[in-house]
């Protein structure tokens, strides 16, 4: 009975650091394009510079576009894939991924856009400001 | 309009009904407590009379409330803040159903329907000593559920519940526009959420909040259980109920995940976000809870983690809630609900109900039955407590990660949602596990077994299995190492269970429940696995090579770099086939615009040809501009994916973005800088006329003059132009006083295409006032936007000239970028599912009958059970 608590003990010791290591490697936080340096699927949140250019390369189906990050870094991103739908409308975006060898080239292996919805801003109403 | 009840009448008897729903619900919970704290037990007694009572009046005060709040939505009154917000004119019958449910207010007031209406059936149907409290857990719980939507507000600014039935002035009081006009009805409401708009998302919530009011009933039990001290007798009315719970939930489970395939694009039927976790997770523990409660009702064993699961299951489902309806997820899911300001409240209630049912359950432990002697390994009781356990431990994973906007502060500040990799490096390995497990569990079940004739049992299953998988593995071309085993796992699963099942057909196939429902689980591994990780992109031969030097490492960019994403969608022109996958032809034939269910929906017809001869076929993506978030100056599209299904694999596909769609975009930005230019010149109060004739002249490099000697064919942009000769022009045709009047015979073929086009555009000279003119009207190709004009003759060499317009024009304005996958056996993720809804319905029956049978022959009962149908 003794042993078989101790191993059970164990057992549920083990089990439970091994989750929170593999947890805290799973997540990180959120940076900014100087803190991605040398960093691995890195999230950087900022929104798109629409002065620089927009470029999409039909032959790669690589879109690239400048982003400036929450401190005001500027940075080229490449995203493998055509401009997402929703692109301009991006109130923020989080970009994830690496830079491109020692470039200043931001490679977006993946990127989420935050759209304004109407469901999540309760007081706006159609062109009229209703404060409250 | 309304004869008894002005508009705004009605809403305040809504409000009403939630109040007096609220009051009777607490009311009914006192005198359900009083009631079973009498002793000896009473079922006529003032105390159960009146609970009946206040339950009555709780149920018809929630049926009438929700009745109310239909006729507001059916009938367009927008001067309350629920229409206004979630439906609009133009909905149709059953969204305007949908929207009912599509906000927060509206999804608790269907929790609360659904769970008053089950408190009346679980009084109808449970006995001493659990009836009365039992209702009086009920009743604690509708309490809190209704105090959501009380939308009681202090004068210190603590508001208790959002109603669903305050009106604008209430929701927004210093709005400039209301103050001005208090009775102010907007014309519109802002419309359901156009993802709502699918057939699928009328049934989900339902099928969902049935499964979470169900949920309640062994938590009740449990509860009961504890407060009674009869820990025995409890699981025979609990069981049936966690099964019913469960199956409505996987039917939620399986109806969202099947919306999320074929409605979004993220190419998937499961994503680990935290609203699919919230029904998993209860789902996982009910499932666990079934599995020790049956070991109960057989061994009398297991009492304390029955107990466990039954209050853990519905602890979740108000923890899940308090996750998704707090707005502690708003940037971690994509589909949370509206953050109410409920934050508190929700916190107040996952508090309460954790404390009850844990409370009572530390409270109660020392009491509860051990067991005497410890069972053998080999044994049902220890395997089947086992799944239960594994099952725990992949929930608690699935929570910690669901949790990461909370958790994840104890490593981070800021910290990031997790990796979806975590999910799957947890989840596969247990789903493994657990699949060998149900094997022998079924085996033992049965069958008392050694672990000599245990071995010899599964011997001939075992070989099946290796059989099959090394067949399956060779033709699918699996070659790693985990996929193989997951693949065995599965496949073992389905035959070691299919091979106990057999077994069971013979002597009572009443009893195969259980094994159907391992079956479906072990068709789910196999489905899973084979349908994420064998899904691959279909696209045209230069891009799979392009990929396959990818994959080398050979490929590299502008500035060379290497590039290592893979190409996943590729570009089609309009009536430019394509070979993709070396299989299909595909052809983009051209869209449409449609405005139902959602306005200004474009919708692309995609033929596939197979190569192989088969018989082609159509599919019809969707890009339409999202009505929830439109504005006048700008449009957010969404895609809706369209899917062939099959049974050995799907073929999905989306279009991720189109020439058309960019024409949308730059037509309303130009329509914004126009209006803006406008709006400055009325201003200004200049006016100027000359910018007008450039803006409408097309693009100088889509127009050129051709000059062609008979058939002689000549090229110009993508198009060949043949003369080949003049024709007469009729009399009717042409000006008066015409000198000369002619056509040319001229053959246009579009080369890419080969398709090819006749046009005999006329030439005239006439005189008027003794001057020369010519008149030479263009002639349009439609299909490609080419306009063709004879402009002039050449006498010294028999050549003409003939001036296109919109050479470019075709090529610039109809292509789409597309992305198809193959997807192979999703089929078998929901007939997986099928067989688990199936395993789980037949366990119910049969748990339901024994229960009742059992009663019979031991009490006298106070009212009739029934069977439960659906």
């Amino acid at each position: 009975m003794k042993i078989k608590v101790l191993l059970g003990v164990a057992a549920i010791i083990v089990f439970t650091s091994l989750v929170f290591y593999n947890f805290g490697n799973s997540i990180s936080t959120y940076v900014d394009f100087e803190g991605a340096q040398g960093m691995k699927g890195a999230h950087v949140v900022g929104t798109w510079d629409d002065t620089q250019e927009v470029y999409f390369n039909r032959e790669t189906m690589q879109f690239s576009f400048w982003m400036t990050d929450e401190t005001g870094n500027k940075r080229k991103i490449l995203y493998p894939r055509p401009k997402p739908n929703n692109f301009e409308q991006a109130t923020q975006i989080v970009v994830i991924g690496e830079y491109r060898g020692d470039t200043d080239v931001f490679v977006a292996n993946d990127m989420l856009m935050k759209c304004p919805s109407k469901y999540n801003d309760p007081n706006a109403f159609e062109m009229q400001e209703a404060s409250s | 309009m309304n004869e008894f009840l002005s508009w705004s009448e009605l809403g305040f008897l809504g409000k009403a009904l939630i109040n007096l729903g609220f009051t009777s619900a607490l009311l009914g919970m006192m005198t359900a407590a009083f009631a079973s704290l009498q002793r000896p037990p009473l079922s006529k007694g003032v105390w159960a009379v009146s609970t009946k009572a206040f339950w009555g009046l709780q149920l018809a005060s929630v049926v009438g409330a929700s009745a109310v709040l239909l006729v507001l939505i059916a009938n367009h009154q927008f001067q309350y803040y629920y229409v206004w917000n979630y439906t609009s004119l133009d909905l149709p019958m059953e969204y305007l159903l949908s929207a009912f449910y599509g906000g927060q207010e509206g999804s608790f007031l269907l929790w609360i329907l659904m769970s008053s209406l089950l408190g009346l059936g679980l009084m109808a149907w449970t006995r001493a000593p659990y009836r009365w409290p039992v209702m009086s857990v009920m009743g604690f719980t509708q309490v809190f559920l209704l105090s959501m939507l009380l939308g009681w507000s202090f004068s210190d600014g603590v508001l208790l519940g959002a109603s669903p039935f305050r009106t604008l002035l209430e929701e927004m009081p210093n709005a400039p526009f209301l103050q001005a006009n208090p009775d102010f009805v907007p014309a519109d409401g802002r419309g359901l959420n156009d993802l709502l708009k699918s057939p699928w998302m009328m049934i989900h919530p339902p099928a969902l909040f049935v499964g979470f009011a169900m949920m309640t009933a062994p938590f009740a039990f449990a509860i009961a259980s504890l407060w009674t001290r009869t820990y025995h007798e409890w699981v025979r009315p609990a069981l049936p109920w966690t099964l019913s719970a469960n199956v409505f939930l996987l039917t939620a489970i399986f109806l969202g995940g099947y919306w999320a395939y074929e409605t979004l694009s993220f190419g998937g039927f499961w994503a680990w976000d935290p609203v699919e976790n919230a029904s998993l997770v209860p789902w996982l523990i009910g499932t666990a809870g079934i599995h020790t409660m049956i070991i109960q009702k057989k061994s009398s064993r297991a009492h304390s983690a029955s107990l466990f699961f039954a209050i853990f299951a519905y602890v979740l489902i108000i923890y899940e809630t308090f996750l998704t309806r707090s707005g502690v997820l708003a940037n971690a899911s994509v589909h949370s609900f509206v953050d109410l300001g409920l934050y508190n409240q929700l916190l107040a209630f996952m508090i309460a109900i954790t404390a009850l049912g844990f409370g009572f359950y530390f409270w109660r432990y020392r009491d509860l039955p051990k067991p005497k002697k410890e069972s053998s390994l080999l044994s049902r009781e220890v395997l089947t407590f086992t799944g239960s356990m594994l099952l725990l431990v992949l929930c608690l994973v699935i929570i910690l990660e669901t949790s990461s906007p909370i958790i994840g502060r104890l490593f981070y500040d800021n910290p990031t949602p997790p990796d979806i990799q975590f999910y799957n490096d947890w989840s596969g390995p247990l789903a493994l596990v657990m699949g060998v497990l149900t094997v022998i569990g079924q085996m033992v079940f049965w069958q008392r077994h050694s672990w000599v004739s245990l071995g010899t049992g599964l011997l001939l299953p075992t070989i099946a299995t290796t059989v099959i998988t090394a067949i399956s593995a060779i033709m699918g071309q699996v070659n790693d190492l985990y996929s193989i085993t997951f693949f065995w796992v599965g496949w073992f699963t389905v035959i070691g269970n299919g091979w106990v099942m057999g077994s069971l057909l013979i002597k009572k196939p009443a009893l195969i429940g259980g094994t159907v429902t391992h079956i479906g689980f072990g068709v789910l591994l196999i489905g899973i696995l084979a349908s994420s990780k064998y899904s691959t992109f279909m696209v045209p031969p230069v891009t799979e090579s392009f990929n396959a030097r990818v994959a080398a490492g050979e490929a590299f960019d502008e500035d060379g770099f290497p590039i290592t994403t893979q190409i996943e969608s590729f570009e089609l022109q309009r009536n430019q086939p394509k070979v993709i996958d070396q299989q299909y032809m595909v052809t983009y034939e051209g869209y449409e615009l449609k405005d139902t269910p959602r306005p200004g929906t474009q919708v692309y017809t995609l033929t596939f040809q197979p190569l192989d001869g088969r018989e082609s076929f159509t599919l019809s993506p969707e890009v339409y501009p999202m009505s929830s978030t439109a504005e006048t100056d700008r449009v957010d599209w969404s895609v809706d994916p369209d899917i062939l299904t099959g049974w050995m694999s799907d073929i999905y596909l989306f279009v991720g973005g189109s020439a058309l769609v960019e024409r949308s975009n730059e037509q309303i930005a130009a329509q914004a800088t126009m209006n803006e230019a406008a709006m400055s010149r009325t201003v200004s109060g200049q006016s100027s006329g000359a910018s007008s004739a450039g803006a409408q002249a097309a693009p100088t490099d889509s127009i050129a003059v051709v000059s062609l000697l008979p058939n002689n064919p000549v090229q110009a942009g993508p198009y060949q132009f043949t003369f080949s000769g003049y024709e007469p022009a009729q009399e009717d045709e042409v000006p008066e006083n015409t000198q000369v009047a002619i056509r040319a015979n001229i053959q246009v073929t579009h080369m890419p295409t080969g398709r090819s086009y006749e046009v005999v555009p006329l030439f005239a000279v006439f005189i008027d006032e003794g001057e020369n003119f010519t008149y030479s009207p263009s002639l349009r190709i439609e299909e490609w936007g080419l306009d063709v004009q004879f402009s002039s003759i050449v006498p010294n060499d028999e050549s003409i000239e003939i001036t296109v317009a919109g050479l470019n024009e075709f090529i610039e304005e109809d292509w789409i970028y597309l992305t198809v996958e193959k997807k192979p056996f999703v089929s078998a993720v929901w007939l997986g599912t099928f067989l688990l809804m199936g395993g789980f319905s037949i366990s119910i029956f049969r748990h339901w009958g024994r229960d009742t049978q059992a009663k019979k022959s031991k009490h006298t009962s106070d009212s009739s059970p029934q069977p439960l149908v659906a």
